[in-house]
């Protein structure tokens, strides 16, 4: 055929609308709807997965053109895509992830028989699906803010699906309320654009800031940065974030962790290195800032949360940080020309994305698996998992090895070329600014080794040591389909992990369109077994090598064995109980004691309260009942967001009085307000 | 890529053999400043090897994490070893990776004996864990700055690089921005290998030990892997302190007497860095767990120093 | 003017005035207070290795008046009367501070930073070492800082203290031959009656409130 990836492309949309249609057919017939809906999308995903590896393998030629969807009936609304590296390139994420969702969900969605309606569950995330997937490949303004409010509105119904419950709710109602912040922003940024291009389709926009004035670029960088930047979850625009993700599904938590928050780096990106132009110094120092800062508190919040899913929504944010450090640092870079290590500085940004996306659903996934196992979300309670669910675990150990940056899974390769981005770039310039790119470097240090810390309590404290709870007692492992979920993502990591040079070839059309550089012959040694940054000299990596040496070194300890251990015998034994009779899971290191240190530490970010509440009969040591209450002050909530809100309020209460609740008086507005115009226009 | 079979069959064994000795020169310096007799240097051979003669209990709480966690120690550390430069410049495995790598390793490592701590049920344990992963974290970006300073004055992340790049007669004897930057790493150094002002390695009392809590339910050749590999550990982090800020005398060609004079030289400075870490451990008194933060934001502020006096200018 | 006459002099001067600038970091660590003493006896001391090198390396014998009176004074003279200070009135040993450390690293890194910048434009007249010029204004601003910081009367002297080393290693950096040896005598001297001034205010101090918190002295408002 002569257009595979397009007509594949085609199929995948065909499929998504199939399942979300399907959902709505099955709704009385919850087995059909699971493997109608679930089924059709994995399939559309699996197509989607093969376009787009076709197109970056391809390079560019095969679909970059614009094609008509759907006829259009109204005018300058036009239904075209266009399916560009870069759209290729989040197409494969979102189509990589769903797959390994729907196939997760078929056995997940069961959970949910006889107490909720899958079919309404199917549809909507067959219709989410389809709504990202139009954002990726949107070819002109009107499609995109289309498919970008479908995707807020069916993500909102997704987060609802528990909606009994008052928590869902109102991280619903917050999601709403951002999700139109954020819409709002991102119209204004576009209509910023279109009143210099005059066009709505996107490839009239190519360049377009450099027609603009200085003053309506920076107005739309901004306005983009916090309409892009609420999406994204990049802080302080982060709070609906680890609200909304931890009440819905789980595979929705996935899918939004995993794919929607990366809508907003794919906005960020398509406008800032597409749309704008040669970029001013502040921007990108701007974007490094507000990325490192999200990194480090993303991950400090996680440290403090011991309800799994909360936790993981955290960490979104903390790679979220990490992804805009990339691209903050390549915006620098291409501000001071230097085009290489911009197209160094994305590949760290774009791997970081696809990495997050495929250990962040990963982590979901499993987090879901527990979920579905105790039902409690809260890792208080759990324990001792690793013998009930043992490939869960396994598959939740590999997230976790992978989003701590440790080698040599994928999440070490990228934070490694965000490293060497950062260290190269301080000789780009000779102003202060420079200073920057080491600094931000120890902060991803830090945020690297917290985040390790955050996962030995995540996985130590879920899965190891005895149960703490009867539910988590009597967890069993999960069923097939779920299992099969976890695995693909798994693979995914160690395969990103172990072969990131043959992996950077695929960016290279994406390089080439953004910064007209293709560097990843430079970044591949040996055959492609290492890894270099740029030259040989500058530092080189190689996970694959890394991994064949642990093999080689393995025989040293087991011959150590064979040579002085033959004779000794191993025999099981209760832990050492200080004498005690006995460990009951009371003793064992709780989530919230594990994190106590960095709590005190950095009490001062944190302000942690706490409440102890001790009734006793004869003396306090011997207390009949005891309370103990611990919180953790969310600056942002408490320092920005509730001013505004008392200030929105306040406002409000002023502008009802305008509500007169008569029709004459709002005929009279409508009427003033026609006048004025005309007469502004009429001048 | 030609890869160098007898220079990484050495290495191992160098990393292998030379780690127990200089933990028990450690040990037997410090005795005598205590005007104790103290064990002989050549003890930690013996402890290992009747470590591993020895039969094992393992916690019946215990899954494969427990189990493989000596192995991950060992193998990481060894690894992350051959990837500094000891005798020669060049290391074995430089290609494979370079600072970053072997922070990430020595990372990966610490990380399943965090895990290894939790599995067992033991409180002790967890209390390690916990106190393990918080001191790594925080001292992390003081060890990446100070890292930095070097990388960036030599164009490279590549261990050998940087080692090359200051070796040879544009060597200065310690840089002002070279010796801010290797205080910091000397504060990291003592804070990563459990030394004292951080962690006190002679003690099992429940409520100061860190790094020995993990280890509580280890026993027979398990201990015996674990303990090598924190020796190991040391010794890839002072030859790295050693080789990178003081590189004299590592061998320029290869002949036999160019190898054992870089043997020589690299035994006169690790000699030297334990005889610092002694004094500093014989002067000091343990901190508070709370006050190490004190400590390590000094070494972040060295390292920022460090480069800010390269760079400013 | 004339160039350094060798390389390696200007190589060690920078050396010991960063080490200087280390051991400054450390007295804002340092908790107890003979510790501190000690750390400025051995920050004065390098002063005065600095200014004997510059006496060897610059012919300038009147600089090797500087580097005696720095090793009589600072280095002996004056830790050990603190010392005996210390000892007379038995005060304790561990001082207070208004900010905790890692604030206190932070604030001390930016002013050097900012010491950094300042002294950027001067370098070229600068004709020793690279960044001398630079520790020395760190060391001021963090000894500025020291005495803001702390809450008792001896430690205020020993921050007004390392403040002056600051003032003689610039001097030193600055001007190759320092600054005329009257003017260096006179500071020294000074800074020393200063000091001992000061030594016997605390030493009333003490008696009057039992305590050298200055900011006690509010009291004597009423």
């Amino acid at each position: 055929m002569e257009n595979l990836p397009a007509t594949l492309l085609n199929l995948s949309l065909t499929g998504y609308v199939l399942g979300a249609v399907a959902g709505v057919l099955f709704l009385r017939a919850e087995k059909l709807a699971n493997i109608f809906t679930f089924g059709c999308a994995s399939m559309a995903s699996l197509c989607g997965v093969v376009s787009s590896v076709m197109v970056l393998v391809t390079g560019a030629a095969a679909a970059n053109q614009s094609v008509q969807l759907l006829p259009s009936l109204i005018p300058y609304i036009h239904f075209t895509i266009r399916v560009d590296p870069l759209s290729a390139f989040f197409l494969l994420i979102v189509s990589l992830l769903g797959f390994a969702l729907s196939t997760y969900s078929l056995g997940y969605a069961k959970g949910f028989f006889g107490r909720k309606n899958v079919g309404v569950l199917g549809a909507f995330f067959n219709a989410l699906l389809l709504a990202t997937v139009l954002t990726f490949v949107a070819d002109n303004i009107w499609l995109f803010l289309i498919a970008w409010e479908l995707m807020a509105l069916t993500a909102y119904c997704l987060v609802t699906f528990d909606h009994e419950e008052a928590e869902t709710r109102k991280a619903g109602v917050l999601y709403f309320i951002m999700a139109h912040i954020d819409a709002g922003c991102v119209i204004l940024g576009f209509l910023l654009l279109f009143q210099a291009s005059g066009d709505y389709s996107f490839a009239s926009l190519h360049d377009i800031g450099a027609q603009m004035s200085s003053g309506k670029r920076d107005a739309a960088f901004l306005l983009f940065l916090i309409g892009f930047g609420i999406k994204a979850g990049i802080v302080p625009l982060h709070i609906w974030l680890p609200v909304a993700h931890p009440v819905a599904p789980s595979n929705v938590s996935a899918l939004m962790s995993g794919v929607i928050i990366k809508t907003g780096i794919y906005g960020l990106i398509r406008v800032l290195f597409d749309f704008l132009g040669t970029p001013p110094l502040w921007w990108g120092v701007t974007m490094l800032t507000v990325g490192t800062i999200s990194a480090v508190l993303g991950v400090l919040y996680a440290l403090m949360e011991h309800d799994l899913k909360r936790l993981l929504a955290y960490h979104s944010i903390e790679n979220i940080g990490i992804i805009v450090m990339g691209l903050g640092a390549a915006l620098m870079f291409l501000h001071t020309g230097h085009t290489v290590l911009a197209a160094l500085a994305l590949i760290a940004g774009l791997y970081h994305t696809i990495n997050h996306a495929s250990f962040k659903g990963l982590l979901f996934l499993g987090a879901g698996a527990v979920l579905h196992a105790t039902h409690t979300r809260n890792m208080e309670e759990m324990g001792g998992l690793i013998k009930r669910m043992p490939q869960t675990a396994f598959f939740f150990l590999i997230g976790a090895v992978a989003i701590s940056a440790l080698p040599p899974l994928n999440g070490f390769v990228s934070e490694w070329l965000t490293y060497q981005a950062l260290l190269q770039g301080f000789g780009t310039t000779d102003s202060l600014m420079r200073l920057i790119f080491p600094l931000s470097g120890a902060m991803l240090a830090l945020t690297g080794a917290l985040a390790a810390a955050c996962f030995v309590k995540a996985f130590g404290i879920t899965f190891l040591a005895q149960p703490r709870s009867k539910q988590a007692e009597q967890a069993h492992e999960v069923s097939g389909s779920m299992r099969f979920g976890m695995g693909v993502l798994a693979a995914a990591c160690v395969a990103l992990g172990l072969f990131p040079t043959q992996f950077v070839q695929l960016l290279d059309p994406l390089t080439q369109q953004l910064t007209g550089q293709q560097i990843s012959a430079q970044l591949s040694l040996a055959n492609g077994l290492v890894l270099a940054s740029l030259t040989e000299k500058s530092g080189t990596v190689s996970t694959l090598g890394i991994s064949l040496m642990f093999v080689c070194l393995l025989p040293i300890p087991f011959a150590l064995w064979l040579v002085f251990a033959r004779k000794s015998k191993t025999r099981r034994g209760p832990t050492w109980d200080c004498g005690q009779r006995g460990l009951t899971p009371q003793m064992e290191y709780t989530a919230t004691g594990f994190s106590k240190p960095i709590r005190m530490i950095f009490k001062a970010l944190f302000r942690p309260r706490r409440d102890v509440q001790r009734e006793y009969e004869f003396s306090p040591y011997f207390a009949t009942t005891i309370r103990f209450e611990s919180h953790v002050e969310e600056v942002f909530e408490r320092r920005i967001y509730q001013p505004l809100q008392i200030l929105i309020l306040r406002v409000s209460r002023q502008i009802r009085a305008l509500q007169a609740g008569s029709i004459h008086a709002y005929l009279l507005y409508i009427f003033v307000t026609l006048l004025s115009l005309l007469l502004l226009f009429a001048r | 890529m030609n890869l160098d079979l007898p220079a990484l069959l050495a290495q191992t064994a160098l990393l292998l053999l030379m780690a127990p000795l200089l933990s028990g020169l450690i040990k037997n310096w410090k005795a005598k400043l205590q005007n104790r007799r103290g064990p002989r240097i050549w003890q930690p051979y013996f402890d290992v090897v009747k470590f591993l003669r020895k039969d094992m209990v393992i916690s019946e709480h215990a899954s494969w994490i427990f189990l493989v966690t000596p192995y991950v120690v060992f193998v990481t550390a060894l690894s992350a070893g051959l990837m500094v430069p000891m005798i020669t410049a060049h290391a074995p495995m430089s290609l494979f990776g370079g600072a970053l790598a072997l922070v990430g390793l020595l990372a990966l490592g610490r990380f399943f004996l965090a895990l290894g701590g939790l599995d067992p049920a033991s409180a002790f344990g967890g209390m390690g864990s916990s106190r393990e992963m918080t001191l790594s974290a925080i001292a992390e970006p003081a060890m990446m700055l100070a890292i930095f300073t070097v990388a960036i004055a030599a164009g490279s992340t590549n261990l050998s690089q940087i080692v090359l790049a200051s070796h040879g007669p544009h060597w200065k004897f310690l840089d002002p921005s070279h010796a801010l930057a290797f205080a910091a790493m000397f504060i990291v150094l003592l804070a990563e290998t459990g030394r004292i002002p951080v962690d006190n390695p002679a003690t099992h009392l429940e409520l100061t030990m860190i790094h020995e809590a993990m280890l509580l339910e280890y026993s027979g050749r398990y201990l015996a892997l674990i303990e090598w590999g924190a020796s190991i550990k040391q010794l890839v982090l002072m030859s790295l302190l050693a080789n990178i800020f003081f590189p004299v005398g590592l061998a320029a060609d290869a002949t036999p007497a160019a190898f054992g004079l870089g043997l020589l030289f690299l035994v006169a400075k690790l000699v030297l860095l334990a005889g610092a870490v002694v004094l500093v451990e014989t002067t000091n008194a343990k901190l508070r767990l709370f006050r190490v933060p004190d400590l390590l934001s000094v070494a972040f502020m060295l390292g920022t120093l460090a480069l800010v006096s390269t760079f400013l200018f | 003017m004339n160039p350094p006459t060798s390389e390696s002099a200007a190589h060690l001067i920078t050396l010991l005035a960063s080490i200087m600038l280390v051991l400054q970091l450390l007295l804002v660590v340092q908790r107890m207070l003979v510790a501190n003493i000690r750390v400025f006896a051995t920050q004065s001391l390098l002063l005065a290795a600095i200014a004997a090198v510059v006496g060897y390396a610059y012919h300038a014998p009147h600089v090797y008046v500087v580097a005696v009176l720095t090793l009589a004074g600072k280095v002996i003279f004056l830790p050990w009367w603190l010392e005996r200070l210390v000892r007379q009135i038995k005060i304790e040993q561990e001082i207070d501070a208004f900010v905790n450390v890692p604030a206190a690293m932070l604030i001390c890194g930016a002013q050097t930073v900012l010491a950094y910048i300042v002294a950027r434009p001067i370098t070229s007249l600068e004709r020793l070492g690279n960044n001398t010029l630079a520790v020395a204004i760190a060391l001021m601003l963090i000894g500025f800082f020291l005495m803001i910081n702390r809450r008792k009367a001896i430690t205020q002297v020993l921050a007004l203290l390392t403040m002056e080393n600051g003032v003689m290693l610039a001097a030193i950096a600055l001007t190759t031959y320092g600054m005329p040896l009257v003017v260096e005598i006179g500071i020294f001297f000074d800074v020393v009656v200063a000091v001992m001034v000061l030594g016997i205010l605390v030493f009333r101090i003490r008696e009057t409130f039992a305590s050298m918190d200055v900011s006690k002295l509010n009291e004597l408002k009423w």
